[in-house]
Order: C-alpha cells, then structure tokens, then sequence
C-alpha cells in the first residue's frame, strides 16, 4: 500500500527533511506519525501525495512509484488519495455541499454519480444538515468535516491527514479522531500526523515517531511516549 | 473529453472573465486598440492596391509616328497593333489625329500668337494602347519601337515605372507598419497574460484544491485559457463594429474629397463585400492574441 525504502528528502536549501527512512504501511492500517516540528511529518505526507519528490530512495504508494513517475501519472495517484489539511482550505464561495461536489466535478464524474454520493459523504461526516451553509457559517469542527467528506467522497484507498486537529479545541480533535477511525474500520487506510498526544496515547494505534527526519521508534498499539 | 466537463470548463472560464471585470475590460479594450488599428492597414492596403491596379489598368502606350511617315510605314504599326489586340495581348486602342493633336495643343496652349507657323502638318499621329496585363508593357514597347514610322526621339510614353516605384515605396512603408502591428501585438499579449495571472492568483486556493484532488492538468488549465480566447473574442467583435463604423464615415468623407479634386478615378471600396473576410480575421487574430496570452501565464504561474 505505502512503502518508502531509504527515502531521503533534502530540501533546496540544504535542509535534511527525511533521512534514509524505510517503512511499511499496509492496507487498512491506522497509523499516527508523531515528533517534534521539525521532524519531518510533513515531509512524510507530501512525499506519499507526490507534492515533493525524495532526492534519494523509494516511495510506493497504490501501485504508484511515486519517486519516478511521469508528470501525467501524479492526478491518477492523488485520485487515489484523499488529503486533509490543518487550514481547512474549503472554497468560500461554495456551499458544503458544492464544496464536496467540486471534488466530484474535477475527477469528470456524472452528475448521478454526484447527486448520490455527495449526500453519502456528508452523511457519514454526520453533516446532511448543514449541506447548504457555506464554510463562514459553519464551526472549526464542522468545517473540518467538510473537508473530510470532501476527501473520501471519490472512495480514495488511502487517507492522509496532516495536523487534522491542530486548529480544533479538544472536544471536538476526538470527534474528529473518532470519525477518522470509522472510516478507517470502513476499509480506508489512514495516515494521520499529529501532536495531539493525548489522542494518540488514547486511540491505540500505530505509531510512528520521527526526530530529525529519521525513525526514532515503531510501535503497533503505542502511545506518545512509548519509547519512555 | 466529456462535454459535461467542457460545459463546466467553459462556465469557468466565463465567470473568470465576469468577476475580474476591470483587467478583463482592460484586456478587451487592448485587443480592440491593436484589431482596429491592424483594420485599418488592412483596409487601407487593400485599397491602395486595388486603385493601383485600376489605374495600371488605365495606363496607356502612347506611340508617335514621325510627321512624315509614309502609308506603308503608318499600316505596317496599325497592322501590328491590331494582330496583338487578336493574340489577347492589347485591350484596346484608340487613334488621335493630327487634326485631334493639333487642337488638343491650340486649347493647351491658349494663346494663338504661339502657334504662327505652326500647322496640322507639323503635328504627329499618335496610337494610346490599352494593354491587357500591365507587365507585358515593356515587351510591346521594344517591339514597336523598331518599326520605322514609329518617333523614338520622343519616346514611347507609360506611366507603368512611376506605379512601380510607388508600389515600392508602399512595400516599405507595409514592413514599417507591420512592426507598429507586432509591436501592439505584443502589448495585447502581455496585457492579457497579466490579466489571466491576477485570475490564477484569485483562484491560487482553489488550483491547488484541484491538484490535491487530482484534477488533470487540462483540467486546470481550460477555463484561464478559455477566459484568454473569450477576452480576444469579445475584443474582436467589438473592434469590428468600430471598424466598420468608422471605415464607412472615412469612405464617405474621403470620396466626397476625391470628387472634389476631380480625382474620381480612385475610389475608395466599399466596406460591406470585405465585412466578412475581416470579421473572420478579426476572431481569428482576437483569439490568437488571447489564447497565447493565457497560455503563456497558464504556463509561468499555474505549474501545470
Ligand atoms: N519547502 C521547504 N523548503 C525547505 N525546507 C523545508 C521545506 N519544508 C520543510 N522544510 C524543513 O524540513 C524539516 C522538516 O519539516 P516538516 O515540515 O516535515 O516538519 P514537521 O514534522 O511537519 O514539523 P511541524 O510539526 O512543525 O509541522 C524542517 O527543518 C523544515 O524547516
Ligand atoms: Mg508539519
């Protein structure tokens, strides 16, 4: 599903993102990247979604060689992909639903297609009500839900979410937390950095922790500080 | 690709043009200035030309037989003329008299006291050939010029070198105008890429959305490359009826001048047998002119 062998990404800067890291998601985990800014989380995710390119190594992702892939080949692995975002990054002019439509809209498909699984989407978010508000009306949570329907609306085998939380009081980071596995029990893989320690340690999935761009541990079930 | 996603693509890109309302008036008023302006060479270098031609046309091989050419030598010229006007070659030719001469002088000259000992005898007949294609001027007058009755002392007159010339110095004049028109171009092109990059940078947020969601790069590109096209469309159309308004005021104004100056020979054309060959390269050159314009930002801002 992903497997990075010996990826290494240095930044134009000189800048050591990702140093030698290998490793092996397989299909339906739920797996937390965790460490300190700077670590390389970041890093992490925009090389799975072929946003940055690993100057060593190799990244799979769905079948895709993402470190060698033609130009045209990056929207076919994207569609494959759904991404999730600290800023929510909704269009302003756009309803919730139309929001989660524009991403049915630009992968061509019909608009039966759309009409059903636009309210499937926000159903499963638990957002049917709000479909017509637009993203001002609505709450940091319900925002972020938007986004999330709007990324698993085209049934993306893979979930990345960096920070998903980050600008979510904590009440509703666990909503959200939750709602992230239950697509995951769905059958979506899902790769989520974060800092939300208390999550982690809670939700018992597992985790990978980062320092300076490198493994630091590896820990199915663990928590924050498991290495402690 | 699917015509529900070209509907869409081409809504966008129309709601582009609609919403960056000022740079879009901007653009379009720039494909209007650079279309007008190409217009009018135009129509003026099809009028140039085709006056050339008509009075190319008009021109005449003037020949003098001397004053005392014998019959035989006066029919041998005749009989020439006549078998080049059956080979196609000659249109049509007239005779002026000696007695036509003479009176075309005595009225000329207006004064009688300059003609004493001045007779109808001293005058000289005179052929004004028409010629059917201008350029085989050359060839005819080398012909008749070696017949024996024919005055070479005073040459065989046609205007056909002086037209040349002219047509020469408009060559020159076509090159200086078509690099105002590049130039021009050039600004519009600009102008419009300008345009369409302050449209990538409103809608930067959503671009990326799109990219993250996996839309195709064409996918991407079509609605700013449609806004381009719209904005030299529009440009175009509106610079055509400016044209042709003002083309037809010129065309009215300008004969009435020409009539005036007795110089009713030259005609300026008529606007509505070229409407449709102008409109079309109007739309053309218009969309042209946008459509690199928004390619050329699509290209530099939209990394795709
Ligand atoms: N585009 C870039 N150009 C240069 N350096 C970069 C770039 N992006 C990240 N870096 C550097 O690479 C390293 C890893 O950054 P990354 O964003 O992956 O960290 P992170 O773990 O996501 O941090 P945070 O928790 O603060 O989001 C940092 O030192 C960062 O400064
Ligand atoms: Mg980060």
């Amino acid at each position: 599903m992903i497997r990075f062998v010996d990826a290494t990404k240095v930044y134009s800067n000189g800048v050591v993102g990702l140093k030698n890291l290998t490793l092996r998601i397989e299909k339906g985990e739920f797996v937390f990247i965790i460490g300190p800014s700077g670590s390389g989380k970041s890093t992490f995710l925009k090389l799975i979604m072929h946003e940055e390119v690993p100057t060593e190594g190799e990244v799979y992702v769905n079948g895709y060689s993402v470190h060698d892939m033609p130009h045209s080949e990056i929207p076919y692995l994207r569609r494959s992909l759904g991404v999730v975002f600290q800023d929510f990054r909704l269009l302003p002019n756009k309803t919730a639903y139309e929001n989660v439509a524009f991403a049915m809209q630009i992968v061509e498909a019909t608009s039966r297609e759309i009409r059903r699984q636009v309210p499937l989407a926000l159903g499963l978010v638990g957002l049917s009500k709000k479909a017509k508000a637009y993203p001002d009306q609505l709450s940091g949570g319900e925002q972020q839900r938007v986004v999330l329907a709007r990324a698993l609306v085209n049934n993306p085998a893979v979930l990345i979410a960096d920070e998903p939380t980050g600008n979510l009081d904590p009440k509703t980071s666990i909503e959200i937390m939750n709602l992230l596995e239950e697509i995951n029990q769905r059958g979506t893989t899902v790769v989520v950095a974060t800092h939300e320690k208390s999550i982690v340690d809670a939700m018992k999935k597992r985790v990978v922790t980062l320092e300076h761009g490198e493994i630091k541990s590896d820990v199915k079930k663990g928590s924050y500080f498991d290495e402690n | 690709m699917k015509i529900r996603t070209m509907k869409l693509l081409v809504k966008e890109g129309t709601n582009n043009v609609i919403k960056n309302k000022l740079m879009s008036f901007a653009s379009i008023m720039t494909v209007v200035a650079t279309l007008f302006f190409l217009g009018i060479i135009l129509l003026i270098a099809i009028n140039i030309t085709s006056n050339i031609e008509a009075m190319k046309r008009d021109l005449e091989v003037t020949v003098f037989l001397n004053v005392n050419v014998t019959n035989y030598q006066r029919a041998e010229v005749l009989s020439y003329i006549e078998s080049k006007k059956e080979a196609g070659i000659i249109s049509e030719y007239r005779i002026e008299t000696k007695e036509e001469m003479y009176q075309n002088i005595k009225e000329s000259l207006n004064d009688d006291t300059l003609l004493e000992g001045f007779s109808v005898e001293n005058t000289a007949e005179s052929f004004y050939i028409k010629l059917v294609d201008p350029n085989s001027s050359d060839e005819i007058i080398s012909q008749i010029s070696r017949f024996e009755g024919v005055n070479n002392n005073n040459g065989i007159g046609y205007g056909k070198d002086e037209l040349d010339k002219l047509e020469g110095i408009l060559k020159i004049f076509n090159y200086i105008i078509m690099a105002i028109l590049i130039v021009l171009m050039i600004i519009s092109v600009f102008l419009i890429s300008n345009t369409i990059r302050l449209t990538v940078f409103a809608r930067r947020h959503q671009i990326e959305i799109m990219k993250y969601v996996g839309a195709l790069d064409s996918f991407i590109r079509w609605p700013f490359i449609v806004e381009g096209l719209l904005i030299g469309f529009m440009g175009a159309v509106l610079s055509f009826f400016l044209t042709s308004q003002a083309y037809q005021w010129l065309q009215g104004v300008i004969n009435v001048i020409l009539t005036n100056l007795k110089l009713s020979t030259l005609r300026i054309m008529e606007f509505s047998p070229v409407a449709i060959r102008m409109f079309i390269i109007y739309s053309i050159f218009g969309m042209v002119i946008g459509g690199i314009g928004s390619l050329l930002s699509v290209r530099k801002h939209l990394n795709v």
